[in-house]
C-alpha cells in the first residue's frame, strides 16, 4: 500500500468487462490510490488474457503480458454471473462499491438484474458508468466492435495514411487510448457532483461518440463548408515541409526516420543553413509557406536527399539544438529509453508472479503532491476472491465455503 | 448561453491555451464548468487556421470554432504593465488555470503574467495545469514540439503506415485529442483534491508522454516479445502472418481482420455464411473449422488464401451493404467512414448525437458534434457555439470591479 494517503484512497471501484477501453480507465484511479475489484470469471476470460494463450499453458490465464500491463494494482475475484447465487454476491459488491464501471456489449449487465434502475433503487448513491462501442441506445447499440471497428467508424482511418492507399488507422486502434480517458474524466466529475450533492448517477459512453467528438474539426469542415476531409500523408495544411524523412541506416537497420516541421519563414532559413545552403533551396518558390505548401512534394523528395546521409538522432539533435521542430521517430525499444520519459518515471517496474518483471505505465499527467504508484501487479484470475469476500464484504467462512463449493467463484 | 448546470456546475477554468488543449475546456464546459478562454487581443492563433467558412476571418475559422464551443472569450495583453493584476483577479476568481506553454500556439503570444508558484500564492485552491509538449523539466524541456514530433518520440508514428513508405500521421492532431482529455483528467483529479482536502495543486501534462498508451502495451512487452514495431498497412500481425484490417469495397473502405478468440470467431463465421449465401465463400473458408481458428497458429500462406477470397468479395458489396450486414450478424466489420456517412449514421440520429448550434453574432447555424457522453441527470451538453474574440470583456471584468472600457482604452484587453 502507499505510504501516503493518495487522492481516492477510499474510493472503491467495481469493475466489469475486459479488454483494454475499460480497464485502463480504472487504473487512473487505482494509481491513485482507489480500491478497484475487477470481477471475471474462468469460464469466460477476458480476451486479452488470452493473446497468448494456448491450450495446456502452464500459466493457464495468468501469462499475457497485456493483461498484466493493462490491470496492476487492482484486486481480482472471479465470480461466474451465470450461476443462480452469483447475483447475491455481485449485490453486495455493489453495496460496497462507489462505482460501478463496466464495458460489455449493452443489456448484459441487465440480463444479470444488474441494471442502474434496480441497483439505484437500491442505492441512489451510485455512480454507474457503461462503455461500449455505439452507446447504450440506438438500431445498432449491440453491433459488436473494438477498437479497430470504432476507429473505422469515428472516421480516424479515412484520415490516417496516404491518400493513394487504402486508410490506415493511428497503430493500436486509437478510440480504445481515448476511451479510458473520457470515462476517468466522466467518473471523476461524477464524484465531484456526489460530494457536492450526495446523488449519484448513471453515465452512458459511446466509444464512436467520444471519438466523433475528438474529431469535431472533421464534421464541422463538412457540415459549415461541404469539404470532405481525407487524408493527406504527413502534409500539414499550415506548415511546410511537414514530413517524415528516410535517414541513414544504422547498422543492418534501415528503418530509420526523421519528423520534421517547418512552421514560418525563420525556420526555413535555419534549415537551409544547416543544409549548408543547397542550390535547390535556393529557388524562390520555397520563399513562403505558400509556395512551400504548394510544392510540398518537391521539397519533401530534396530534404530526404539529404536527410538519407545522416543519422536520425543526431541530426534531430542538431536541427532541435538549432530550434527547429524536429524529433527521430522512435521505434519501441528506442521508446522505452527515450529520456524524458525516463526523466518523468513514466514506465514503472513490477513483478509479476507468472510473467517476472514487467514495465507499466503510470498517467501522462504528473501532480506537485500526489504520486502514482505501482503497489501491486494485476491480479492472477481469481486471486483475491477469498480476501474480497471476506475482508471487503465481510462474509462469514463457513458462507464463503459454501458458495466456492456451489460454484459460484468459478 | 444555457445554464451552467452539470457536474461541474459552480467550477470557473481560465484556459489560456492554443489548439493543443483547447479540447480539455471543450469538455470540461460540455461537464458544466464555466470555462473562459483567455486570448491576446489579436486572438488565438487557431483563429487565422483554415479551412475558412466563407471568407477568410477569425470568426470564421473551423478549427477554431470546432474545438472551442460551450466557452466564453475574454482577452488579455500578457505583456501589458497592469496585465498582472488584472490576472491576478482573474485568477482569485477561478478554481483551474489550464494553460499550454511550449507549444506552437503559445510561443507566438509569450508567457503568462504569473509564474505558477504566484497563482498559487494568490490563490491556495487553485489547480493549475499546464499543457505542453513534453511536459515539466527533463532533457527536452527547451524543444519545440508539434502533433508530428510528439507522435514520433511517443512511439505512435513508427508503427503507424504502410511498410514501403514513411510512418505517417493522422491528418488530425490525435495527440491534442489525448492531451486534450488527458488535461480534463488532470484538472478533475485536481479538483477533487481541492474537494477533499482544500488544497490547490499544479498538474504537469506531456503530450510525448500521452502518445504512449495509443500504443496498447505493445512497446513494453519489447523485453519479452523481442517486436521492435512494423507498419503493416491496414493490418496486424499475429505470432506467424500479417492480416489485413482494411479492404476497398464498391464505395470506401472496410475494416475488417481475421482475429480469433471466442468473443471474434462467431463474426467470422457469420461472414463466411453471409459469403456462402452470395456464392462467393471457396471451400479454405466454408469448410474450415473456424471454432479452433488462432490468429497466432495459422500460417501466412492459408491467410493469403483466406484473404484473396476476401478481398474478392468485399469488392462487390458497398460501405452501407456491408454494415448492414454487420449490424443485423453480428459481424466485426466496420466502414472507414467520412464525415459525410458519420453525419447521415441513423444510430447516431437515433441517439440525436448532433446538434445545431445557433450562432446569431455570427450569423451561423451549424451542425456540431453533440456532447461526448450522456447521463442519467442530462447535464452533459454542449452549451454554445465558440466565443467570438473577447465577446465576454464587458461582463468578466466588470464582475471583477473593474472599467472594461478603460482597460480597453489602456489596451490591457
Amino acid at each position: 500500500m502507499a505510504a501516503a494517503p493518495s487522492w481516492f484512497e477510499g474510493i472503491k471501484i467495481l469493475e466489469f468487462g475486459g479488454g483494454a477501453a475499460g480497464p485502463l480507465a480504472s487504473r487512473y484511479f487505482a494509481d491513485f490510490g482507489a480500491t478497484v475489484v475487477r470481477v471475471e470469471s474462468r469460464l469466460r476470460p477476458d480476451f486479452i488474457r488470452l493473446l497468448r494463450y494456448k491450450p495446456g499453458d502452464p500459466h493457464g490465464f495468468d501469462g499475457s503480458h497485456m493483461f498484466a500491463m493493462v490491470n496492476p494494482n487492482k484486486l481480482g475475484i472471479a465470480l461466474n454471473m451465470n450461476h443462480p447465487r452469483a447475483r447475491e454476491v455481485a449485490l453486495r459488491l455493489v453495496d460496497w462499491c462507489d462505482v460501478l464501471a463496466e464495458n460489455f456489449a449493452p443489456g448484459i449487465l441487465a440480463r444479470w438484474g444488474l441494471d442502474y434502475p434496480t441497483l439505484a433503487a437500491r442505492k441512489p448513491e451510485l455512480i454507474m458508468i457503461s462503455t461500449c462501442l455505439n452507446g447504450q441506445t440506438g438500431p445498432d447499440r449491440n453491433y459488436p466492435g473494438f477498437g479497430g471497428q470504432g476507429s473505422a467508424l469515428a472516421g480516424f482511418n479515412h484520415l490516417t495514411g496516404w491518400p493513394d492507399r487504402e486508410p490506415l488507422g493511428p497503430y493500436g486502434t486509437i478510440t480504445d487510448s481515448l476511451a479510458p480517458r473520457f470515462v476517468a474524466l466522466l467518473v471523476a466529475s461524477a464524484l465531484l457532483y456526489r460530494q457536492r450533492t450526495g446523488k449519484g448517477q448513471y453515465i452512458d459512453f459511446s466509444q464512436v461518440e467520444g471519438g466523433i467528438a475528438c474529431l469535431s474539426e472533421n464534421i464541422l469542415t463538412f457540415t459549415a463548408t461541404g469539404e470532405v476531409l481525407t487524408r493527406r500523408g504527413n502534409q500539414s495544411r499550415y506548415a511546410a515541409p511537414h514530413g517524415v524523412y528516410r535517414c541513414a541506416p544504422r547498422g543492418d537497420d534501415d528503418d530509420r526516420w526523421l519528423a520534421l516541421a517547418v512552421h514560418n519563414e525563420e525556420d526555413w532559413r535555419t534549415l537551409r543553413r544547416i543544409m549548408g545552403e543547397p542550390g535547390w533551396a535556393q529557388d524562390r518558390r520555397f520563399d513562403t509557406v505558400a509556395g512551400r505548401l504548394q510544392h510540398a512534394a518537391e521539397l519533401d523528395c530534396a530534404i530526404e536527399g539529404w536527410t538519407r546521409q545522416h543519422d536520425n538522432e543526431r541530426l534531430a539533435a542538431q536541427l532541435a539544438e538549432a530550434g527547429l521542430d524536429a524529433a527521430p521517430v522512435w521505434n519501441f525499444p528506442e521508446l522505452l529509453a527515450d529520456p524524458q520519459l525516463a526523466h518523468r518515471r513514466h514506465f514503472r517496474s513490477v513483478q509479476h508472479p507468472v510473467i517476472g518483471e514487467h514495465l507499466c505505465e503510470r498517467p501522462a499527467f504528473h501532480s506537485a503532491r500526489m504520486d502514482a504508484e505501482i503497489r501491486r501487479p494485476a491480479p492472477c484470475l481469481g486471486e483475491h476472491t477469498e480476501l474480497v469476500c471476506r475482508e471487503l464484504l465481510g462474509m462469514k467462512p463457513e458462507e464463503f465455503e459454501e458458495l466456492r463449493a456451489a460454484g459460484v467463484f468459478e | 448561453m444555457s445554464p451552467q448546470l452539470g457536474n461541474l456546475s459552480g467550477i470557473r477554468i481560465l484556459e489560456r491555451s492554443g489548439e493543443c488543449a483547447a479540447l480539455a475546456g471543450k469538455f470540461l464546459a460540455e461537464l458544466g464548468a464555466e470555462v473562459i478562454k483567455v486570448e491576446p487581443p489579436q486572438g488565438e492563433p487557431s483563429r487565422r487556421r483554415g479551412p475558412f467558412i466563407g471568407e477568410e476571418n477569425p470568426e470564421r475559422s473551423v478549427p477554431f470554432l470546432a474545438y472551442n464551443t460551450s466557452k466564453r472569450g475574454i482577452t488579455l495583453a500578457s505583456h501589458h504593465p497592469r496585465a498582472r493584476a488584472v490576472w491576478r483577479a482573474l485568477v482569485e476568481s477561478a478554481d483551474v488555470v489550464l494553460y499550454s506553454v511550449g507549444d506552437e500556439d503559445s510561443r507566438a503570444w509569450g508567457p503568462l503574467p504569473a509564474s505558477d508558484e504566484d497563482m498559487l500564492a494568490w490563490n491556495p485552491r487553485l489547480v493549475v495545469c499546464r499543457v505542453s509538449p513534453f511536459g515539466h523539466g527533463g532533457p527536452y524541456a527547451s524543444r519545440r514540439g508539434s502533433d508530428l514530433t510528439v507522435v514520433a518520440l511517443g512511439g505512435n508514428l513508427y508503427p503507424t503506415g504502410n511498410p514501403d513508405r514513411a510512418p505517417v500521421r493522422c491528418s488530425l492532431p490525435v495527440s491534442h485529442f489525448h492531451g486534450g482529455i488527458e488535461a480534463a483528467v488532470a484538472v478533475s483529479f485536481g479538483l477533487w483534491g481541492v474537494a477533499t482536502r482544500g488544497h490547490g495543486d499544479t498538474l504537469d501534462v506531456s503530450l510525448q508522454a500521452c502518445m504512449v498508451m495509443p500504443n496498447m502495451t505493445t512497446p513494453m512487452q519489447f523485453p519479452f516479445t523481442g517486436f521492435a514495431g512494423k507498419r503493416v498497412g491496414g493490418g496486424f500481425r499475429g505470432a506467424r502472418a500479417f492480416f489485413r484490417e482494411l479492404w476497398p469495397c464498391k464505395d470506401g473502405y472496410v475494416s475488417f481482420a481475421l482475429r480469433g478468440g471466442p468473443a471474434r470467431i462467431p463474426g467470422i463465421k457469420a461472414l463466411v455464411q453471409y459469403m456462402d449465401e452470395c456464392g462467393m465463400a471457396p471451400p479454405a473458408l466454408r469448410d474450415r473449422n473456424w471454432d479452433e481458428y488462432n490468429h497466432n497458429v495459422i500460417t501466412q500462406a492459408e491467410v493469403d488464401e483466406i484473404e484473396e477470397a476476401l478481398a474478392a468479395f468485399f469488392r462487390t458489396k458497398t460501405m452501407q451493404e456491408l454494415f448492414e450486414v454487420a449490424c443485423a450478424r453480428n459481424l466485426l466489420l466496420a466502414p472507414a467512414n467520412t464525415a459525410r456517412e458519420i453525419v447521415s449514421s441513423r444510430q447516431l440520429a437515433a441517439r440525436e448525437f448532433f446538434v445545431r448550434i445557433e450562432d446569431p453574432k455570427r450569423s451561423l447555424t451549424l451542425l456540431y458534434p453533440g456532447a461526448f457522453a450522456r447521463n442519467s441527470l442530462g447535464n452533459i451538453r454542449v452549451r454554445g457555439p465558440a466565443p467570438m474574440l473577447g465577446e465576454h470583456n464587458a461582463e468578466v471584468y466588470a464582475a471583477l470591479g473593474f472599467d472594461p472600457v478603460g482597460l480597453a482604452k489602456e489596451g490591457v484587453i
